[in-house]
């Protein structure tokens, strides 16, 4: 009995023996092999970075300058980490990339300025810049990266604060191969010129056998964040205009019954909601489901941005398959620009402290921006390590999967607009919320427009 | 020469640990109630002294109440399932049941996951298992993802934190039961009470002290309830789960009113301090008369 | 189940409920350790089949191995942060092991207005919302003393913050099942007031110690908000929030996250079992007396 007891008591412990054993011997199973494209975080696809001709001129005077960065983009954590290694090693200045981690960026970037300790650099969201902006940020108008991004730098009452460190652009991913083998005919994305068309295809891709071509996710951020940011920035398809309609809404000068876009924009919502797979359910998608099933064909169409691509690539995408942006269809006018080009807009900014920051770091930091802009290492390890779309003209690298570079494709066609709509910092998860209970069929459309209506009127003060 | 041994008692065995808790968790505290009379954001340099006008802010802030009622909900029924099941198994656990360490063990390991993974988890049990369960069996409870149901959600919430709190309790609840008498509870045997007489007279008086503070940490814990809240739920669907304590991070952090959300979390404490001030003064009252 | 619950205390027809009653612990006791088992499974698969397939048995998947422990431990920076962990918890844990049952018995033995005061408070701060005091916290052991990124300064924070709540149980154990007597008759023997409670009082707290021990213990070695306030310093980092490059924006690298959670778990799950026959034999130890 008291054996027994003894090794059921220790059963938990062998439990965790048995695993801690497999560990290590997996360990001798697996080191001989060098990368398997499953493992997270894997050097696998690591860019190849060429070192060998760089003719930036580097301030000896900032050598042993230590400074860190505040990373909020959390894919991009270890091309960062290795950024900063290179940097470090070519102009003496140590920097440190700090992760949110769990954090909310703001949340994370506030806690460490009650610290004292702020990051000399922080890559932050438009909406935290603007919060922090006149009192902490160091002005960057006239640094000479400007005149190479001049349309997708942001300013706050004509002064710049913040270095667009990437554009990311959104619409409906289409998966080129699911809907040629669903039909058996080629697909050509630039024959959609409006939303009728875009239902037409959902129509005969149904009859051919794909019973559910979209996939509509749930969560807030997409539908309030992204899907329903389009009512701002198709107001002219610029900047000031979002900020304009933004404002006619709190003040209450526009309604939304004669504000055209609210309908068509609804209605391209509703098309996605009824060719939705999960409209059974909703509200019960899953983000990473949803990206298997694209990159299965069990799905055609998802509506997203080009950060879905790590996303679709474990779910076994490949950089060689087709996959593309249709826009976000508006109506019926095929010579509306909503129908033709793709919103682009530079998201992630990154700006400099001037609280805490000595001179040097502040100098540093200048120095380290204007590597990414203009040395050759920076501009291949921007584009190559963290897979981004640069903001800046002059870099000639070209992002290598295909989401970014269709975004790419289309900044060069001029097939892109850029409206960033700055919204209150709780607009996505209040009107999410609203977005959320239209779509699992809980509120009506007169019901949402007045949801959206009164938090608008509530950000009157 | 007597209040000098005091006084040096006081000093070796009260002040360190008064020092540690007022230096860590008062002061702060302090400081944050100040803060809630100020316009400060959480992050310029100035601040203005305000007055209560954040006060105001939370008594507008209709959400923030309505918020507060489903944590009621939710505290009543976490409270009552989690202490009825720890106290059951806890007693289970200390007849000398074959095994019994090893259940113990076991019944702990929801403590050991905790943030992220434990709501993925749930949420894979919630909206995968349960809809392959109600497509195989047609039962139309499964039909749908529990999470995507303000009412399910909110039952998924209840299930989960007692899934999780109760192996806590177990804990104290079998330190209080292996500290129990057992010689009274033989007697009664013999006396021939049956299994409810002798819970009611003679058990639950003598785990009282336990249920004590049982009935305070799961009171304060559920009130409290956080991690699960966002991991879980994160207030979905359509902000129909959000919690007081969520609801209060949200307004300091996501909306970025960080006196109003101060003021908020100022207000909770108040209320879960009378509720459980309420329950300590009621169950002691029952120890003096056990 | 209360039930049947009776029958086992009533004592009547006893195989059978015997019976009953282990087959309810079984089937209770499988659905609390069934997260923990899915963990285990999908701890050692690739993401597309976690979740796609999360039920799947092992050996039914391709995709089976232990990639997700070696990338874990190597990503995670694994000995030098489970060091960390190791001193950090260690260090809280006794300090406020010491601490708290000090202060608890000084609180039950000295009826005066400082204890009461004290014990009222603390018992009030054990329902302050921490997000509450987050950001004051940061301003003032930042902003103002400038001594976050320490481990000591951790080590303090966790003791402060589990005070509470470990006085308030080491306060009620001392006052139920600590007999006065024995320290009088310690008295008598000339013994001083640190040795009575070192000699007398302390070990006599075994159980609750143990009890306490374990949810400290796991309190802080889990603990994730608090941690990633005070370090920053890479070298510094604890377990949990080693796995801080796990997490995406948009969604989560989950094989790793669980096969780091289980790296992290093995260790608290060993002083458990450990622990286990300390409370065990801290109880039999009193019986015997």
């Amino acid at each position: 009995m008291s054996n027994y007891r003894c090794v059921k008591k220790g059963l938990p412990l062998l439990l965790s023996l048995a695993v801690t054993a497999g560990l290590f011997s997996g360990c001798g199973l697996r080191f001989g092999f060098a990368s398997d494209p499953d493992v997270p975080g894997n050097e696998e696809g690591k860019a190849v970075i060429d070192t060998s001709k760089d003719d930036f001129i580097y301030d000896d005077s900032l050598r042993g300058t230590k400074i860190t960065m505040l990373n909020s983009k959390a894919e991009i954590q270890v091309a960062l980490e290795e950024m900063g290694r290179v940097f470090g090693e070519l102009s003496g200045v140590s920097l440190e990339v700090i992760p949110c981690g769990d954090d909310t960026p703001y949340t994370k970037v506030i806690n460490m300025y009650n610290s004292g300790t702020p990051p000399t650099l922080a890559i932050l969201d438009l909406t935290d810049i603007e919060a922090l902006s006149s009192e902490k940020a160091l002005e960057l108008t006239n640094e000479e990266w400007v005149k190479e991004c001049s349309e997708y730098v942001m300013d706050f009452d004509s002064k710049v604060y913040s270095f667009p460190l990437c554009i990311e652009g959104r619409g409906i991913i289409y998966n080129k191969k699911a809907i040629e083998d669903t039909l058996g005919e080629t697909f050509d994305p630039d024959s959609l010129h409006s939303l009728d068309d875009f239902r037409a295809l959902l129509e005969r891709l149904t009859a051919a056998g794909m019973e559910t071509p979209v996939s509509l996710s749930m969560e807030n951020w997409s539908l309030a964040g992204h899907q329903l940011q389009y009512l701002y920035e198709t107001y002219d398809g610029t900047s000031d205009g979002a900020a304009q309609v933004t404002s006619m809404l709190s003040d209450g000068s526009i309604s939304l019954s004669d504000y055209d876009r609210f309908d068509q924009l609804l209605d391209l919502f509703d098309t996605l909601k009824e060719y939705n797979v999960a409209r059974l359910d909703p509200l019960g998608a899953d983000y990473d489901e949803m990206a298997i099933d694209l990159a299965d064909g069990k799905t055609a169409f998802w509506f997203n941005g080009n950060w879905a691509w790590p996303n679709l690539k474990e779910a076994g995408a490949d950089a060689e398959d087709e996959y593309g942006f249709l826009p976000y269809f508006m109506g019926s006018d095929e010579n509306d620009y909503t129908n033709t080009k793709i919103q682009a807009s530079p998201s992630k900014q990154v700006m400099i402290d001037k609280q805490y920051a000595t001179e040097d770091q502040q100098a540093a930091a200048r120095e380290f921006l204007n590597w990414i802009v203009y040395s050759n290492v920076g501009q291949q390890m921007l584009v190559d390590s963290c897979d981004i779309i640069p903001a800046c003209r002059n870099n000639p690298n070209e992002p290598a999967d295909p989401l970014s570079r269709d975004i790419y494709n289309k900044i060069h066609e001029g097939l892109t607009f850029n409206a960033a709509a700055i919204v209150p910092s709780d607009h996505w998860k209040v009107l999410g919320d609203a977005m959320q209970m239209y779509l699992a069929g809980r509120s009506s459309r007169e019901e949402l427009a007045s949801s959206i209506l009164q938090y608008w009127a509530e950000q009157k003060n | 020469m007597r209040s000098k041994k005091k006084f040096k008692d006081f000093c070796i065995f009260g002040l360190p640990g008064i020092f540690f808790f007022a230096a860590v968790v008062i002061v702060p505290f302090v400081y944050g109630i100040y803060l809630t009379f100020t316009n400060w954001n959480g992050v310029s340099a100035s601040k203005d002294f305000t007055g209560l006008s954040n006060f105001a802010g939370v008594f507008s802030d209709s959400a923030f109440w309505q918020s507060l009622l489903l944590t009621f909900k939710y505290v009543i029924l976490v409270v009552i399932l989690v202490n009825v099941i720890a106290f059951l198994l806890a007693y289970l656990l200390t007849r000398g049941i074959r095994g019994q360490n090893f259940f113990r063990a076991g019944f702990f390991t929801p403590n050991l996951i905790g943030g992220i993974v434990l709501g993925y988890i749930w949420q894979f049990v919630f909206s995968r298992v349960f809809v392959s369960i109600g497509d195989f069996t047609g039962f139309g409870l499964f039909k749908v993802s529990w999470l995507s149901d303000p009412n399910k959600a909110f039952l998924a919430l209840v299930l989960v934190s007692v899934w999780q709190l109760t192996g806590y309790m177990i804990l104290i609840y079998v330190a209080g039961f292996t500290g129990m008498n057992e010689d009274v509870l033989e007697a009664a045997d013999i006396d021939g009470a049956t299994g409810f007489q002798k819970l009611k007279n003679i058990i639950i008086p003598m785990m009282m002290p336990s249920i004590t503070i049982c009935l305070f940490l799961t009171l304060s814990r559920a009130f409290m309830v956080y991690d699960v809240n966002l991991s879980l739920t994160a207030g979905a669907p359509y902000g129909t789960t959000e919690m007081a304590a969520m609801h209060v991070y949200e307004k300091a952090f996501t909306s970025r009113l960080y006196g109003v959300g101060q003021a908020e979390a100022l207000i909770l404490f108040i209320i879960v301090a009378c509720v459980s001030g309420l329950q300590v003064y009621l169950t002691k009252r029952k120890e003096v008369e056990a | 189940m209360s039930k049947k619950t009776h029958n086992a205390i009533g004592g009547t027809r006893k195989q059978f409920t015997r019976i009953v009653t282990m087959a309810v612990l079984i089937l209770v006791f499988l659905a609390f350790m069934f997260p923990f088992i899915m963990v285990l499974i999908n701890s050692l698969k690739v993401k597309r089949d976690i979740i796609k397939d999360p039920f799947s048995w092992l050996f039914t998947v391709k995709g089976l191995s232990f990639d997700n422990f070696v990338s874990a431990f190597v990503q995670m920076d694994f000995l030098n942060a489970f060091k960390n962990s190791l001193l950090v918890t260690g260090g809280a844990t006794i300090l406020v092991t010491i601490l708290a049952s000090m202060t608890a018995y000084y609180i039950v033995r000295h009826r005066n207005k400082i204890s009461t005061l004290t014990f009222s408070l603390m018992v009030a701060s054990m329902i302050i919302p921490f997000q509450a005091i987050m950001i004051p916290l940061v301003s003032i052991y930042g902003g103002w003393l400038n001594i976050l990124n320490h481990r000591i300064t951790l080590i303090v924070l966790h003791t402060g913050f589990s005070m509470s709540m470990s006085v308030f149980m080491f306060h009620g154990f001392i006052r139920g099942s600590i007999p006065i007597a024995l320290e009088e008759a310690a008295c008598l023997d000339g013994c001083s007031s640190t040795q009575t409670f070192f000699r007398v009082v302390f070990p006599l707290l075994k159980p609750i110690i143990s009890t306490l021990v374990i949810l400290n213990a796991l309190a802080f070695w889990n603990d994730y908000l608090l941690p990633s306030l005070v370090l920053s310093d890479k070298k510094l980092l604890t377990l949990p929030l080693s796995t801080y490059s796990f997490y995406g924006t948009y969604s989560a690298d989950y094989g790793t996250i669980m096969a780091g959670l289980l790296l992290c778990v093995i260790p608290i799950l060993v002083l458990y079992v450990i622990l286990q026959k300390q409370i065990i034999k801290g109880v039999i130890s009193g019986a015997v007396k």
